[in-house]
């Protein structure tokens, strides 16, 4: 369809409020990220451009720092679209009973992340029900350290729990989006499931597992409050060091250099996930 | 359809299969509704117990249930804890932020919904950067620029904080809505003779309206969620329920004080999302939180 563009300058005056409000707010704050971490427009001391602060990148303690990130970006991230996959195919077609169930998996959506945090927290601490089922079952002998533990296992079950529903969205939208033609199409050819699986479901609905997968990948890696509550002693997460060297050690430059981190790795997942959509978008016309 | 033939020998092929399909079906339904009760329900359940655990009789492991069920823990929290104010601070700060995102949105979200502008997708983009950009980032540097302008440990920098959160969510629902409704019945309209505020009034209001319900329920709850940019810009002048919440599972995790907190602050934001689902069609919540 020929649509006609509209140039005109008050839709742009119309649409200054919203989009110039993001801008302006969003836009002053990574400009003062990467200023401060060359060391502009400090916070102490005098400003003067330097790279010294990104010496920081060799330490030890940062390199730790993204490292663990990094795992929990990729494993939550992973983790997350093994439980809403299954899921997802199991909800593609309607029936009864499935109204019910997909408002039950919806319900952690509804539930902030700190609270999300807790109620995980609180199952799966040292004395929690968890420990204690498993230990009356006799599966262990011991309660096992699931919380602040040194892997960061805690981070990730949180994390699954509470974006579950999020991911789910996602992939089951594409996967609705699945003609059966094609299905009943492959079936006729005889194909079986596990073959439908792959060459069908999955690659059909790679965009929506794309998505949800980086989307997923940002959180968890930028995540603040969850590794805080449940991650181990050491090493913090990227965003919990940052804002300790900021606030606890008022080091502002280099905890902006951290900022930068945090910001670069998010664009370039964004980047990663627009080529790999046209790849995948490409190899399926 | 049960017992129309008592010989299942006769029965044929197709229908055993049809049979033996549904039971499959029936069985993984109960599999999949089962272990959701067990993924959702366990771990509201025990901070429900947790909340009503009396202080004069300890929860502890070989219990199965708490001994005596009270609401000590409650009236503990509000009587010495800051949550009365943080209350009155979340619940005043978020409809003001609902409002501040309602106003920002509208014009904008009218121009991406129905003009066909160049740039449009660049816009969407750009709209969605507060929900994707880490939000600590976002804080700890936005809190450098507010405090150059006076506005940390403002309670209008928090307003202004937490509608920069909202708003993507009221853009991007409203824009749908605008999008939705069809140019016939405005062309109609125009040909019957009707202004641009006739329009308004009966066209774009009614039709918008519930877009706009939905709209400023997700900015309301993610307001009430916000955590990171109130930690840094408004604490410890203004505490909200997350701020609360958080220092009770930080170094001295308090289990019952955390579970009556986290009940507070996730019963209206449930019970809010559950009826703007209810009244309206799960288009919304993907088109505010999925397809990007």
């Amino acid at each position: 369809m020929d649509q006609k563009k509209d140039v005109s300058m008050i839709h742009y005056l119309m649409i200054l409020p919203g989009v110039g409000f993001i801008v302006l707010f969003l836009g002053s704050s990574i400009f003062i990220t990467v200023a401060q971490s060359f060391g502009l427009f400090s916070v102490t001391g005098t400003s003067r451009f330097t790279f010294a602060n990104w010496k920081t990148l060799w330490e030890r303690e940062t390199i730790d720092s993204v490292v663990f990130s990094l795992k929990m970006g990729v494993l939550s991230s992973i983790g997350t679209l093994l439980f809403a996959f299954p899921v997802g195919l199991f909800l593609r077609k309607g029936g009864a009973g499935k109204r019910f169930l997909a408002s039950l998996i919806k319900i952690p959506l509804f539930i902030p992340a700190l609270v999300a945090a807790f109620l995980i927290l609180n199952i799966i601490s040292y004395h929690g029900i968890v420990n204690e089922v498993l230990l009356a079952v006799r599966l262990i002998k011991s309660p096992l350290r699931m919380l602040n533990d040194k892997f960061g296992w805690g981070v990730v079950a949180i994390q699954i729990w509470k974006n579950l529903p999020f991911v789910l969205l996602i992939v089951s939208a594409s996967l609705a989006s699945i003609r059966d033609d094609i299905i009943n199409a492959a079936r006729n050819l005889g194909a079986n499931n596990w073959a439908i699986l792959f060459r069908i479901y999955i690659p059909l609905a790679m965009p929506g597992i794309l998505v949800s997968m980086i989307l997923m990948f940002i959180k968890a890696f930028g995540d603040f409050p969850i590794t805080s509550v449940a991650g181990p002693t050491y090493p913090p997460s990227i965003a919990l060091r940052m804002r300790n060297t900021a606030t606890l050690f008022q080091e502002w430059d280099k905890a902006a250099v951290m900022g930068v981190i945090i910001i670069v790795t998010t664009l370039f997942m964004t980047w990663l996930y627009s080529r790999l959509a046209q790849v995948v978008e490409g190899g399926n016309p | 359809m049960k017992g129309s033939s008592s010989l299942i020998d006769t029965t044929p092929l197709h229908v055993r299969e049809a049979r033996r399909r549904r039971l499959i079906y029936v069985l993984l339904t109960a599999f999949f509704v089962i272990t959701q009760i067990i993924w959702v329900g366990v771990p509201v359940l025990m901070a429900v117990l947790w909340s009503l655990v009396d202080p004069q009789h300890p929860w502890s492991f070989p219990q199965l249930f708490p001994e005596k069920l009270s609401w000590a823990q409650w009236a503990y929290v509000f009587k010495y804890t800051n949550i009365e104010r943080a209350l009155k601070t979340s619940y005043s700060v978020a409809p003001l932020a609902v409002l501040l995102s309602f106003l920002l949105s509208l014009p904008t979200a009218y121009v991406l919904g129905r003009k066909n502008i160049p740039g449009k997708k660049v816009f969407m983009l750009v709209v969605l950067l507060p929900i994707i950009m880490p939000g600590m980032v976002v804080a700890l540097f936005l809190s450098r620029v507010f405090a150059a302008f006076h506005l940390t440990q403002s309670f209008f920098g928090l307003v202004l904080a937490h509608t920069l959160m909202g708003i993507p969510y009221m853009i991007r629902v409203l824009t749908t809505s605008f999008e939705s409704i069809p140019q016939d019945i405005i062309d109609a309209a125009e040909n019957l003779g009707a202004n641009t505020f006739v329009k308004i009034k009966d066209i774009f209001l009614p039709m918008v309206r519930p877009g706009l319900l939905a709209g400023m329920v997700f900015a309301f709850t993610t307001s009430i969620e916000e955590f990171n940019l109130t930690f840094v810009i408004g604490t410890p002048t203004f505490e909200t329920i997350p701020t609360i919440l958080y220092s009770f599972l930080g170094y001295n995790f308090i289990r019952t004080n955390a579970s009556v907190v986290a009940l507070i602050m996730m019963t209206p934001n449930i019970v809010l999302l559950f009826i703007v689902e209810r009244i309206l069609k799960a288009d919304y919540l993907s088109a505010s939180l999925g397809k990007v």
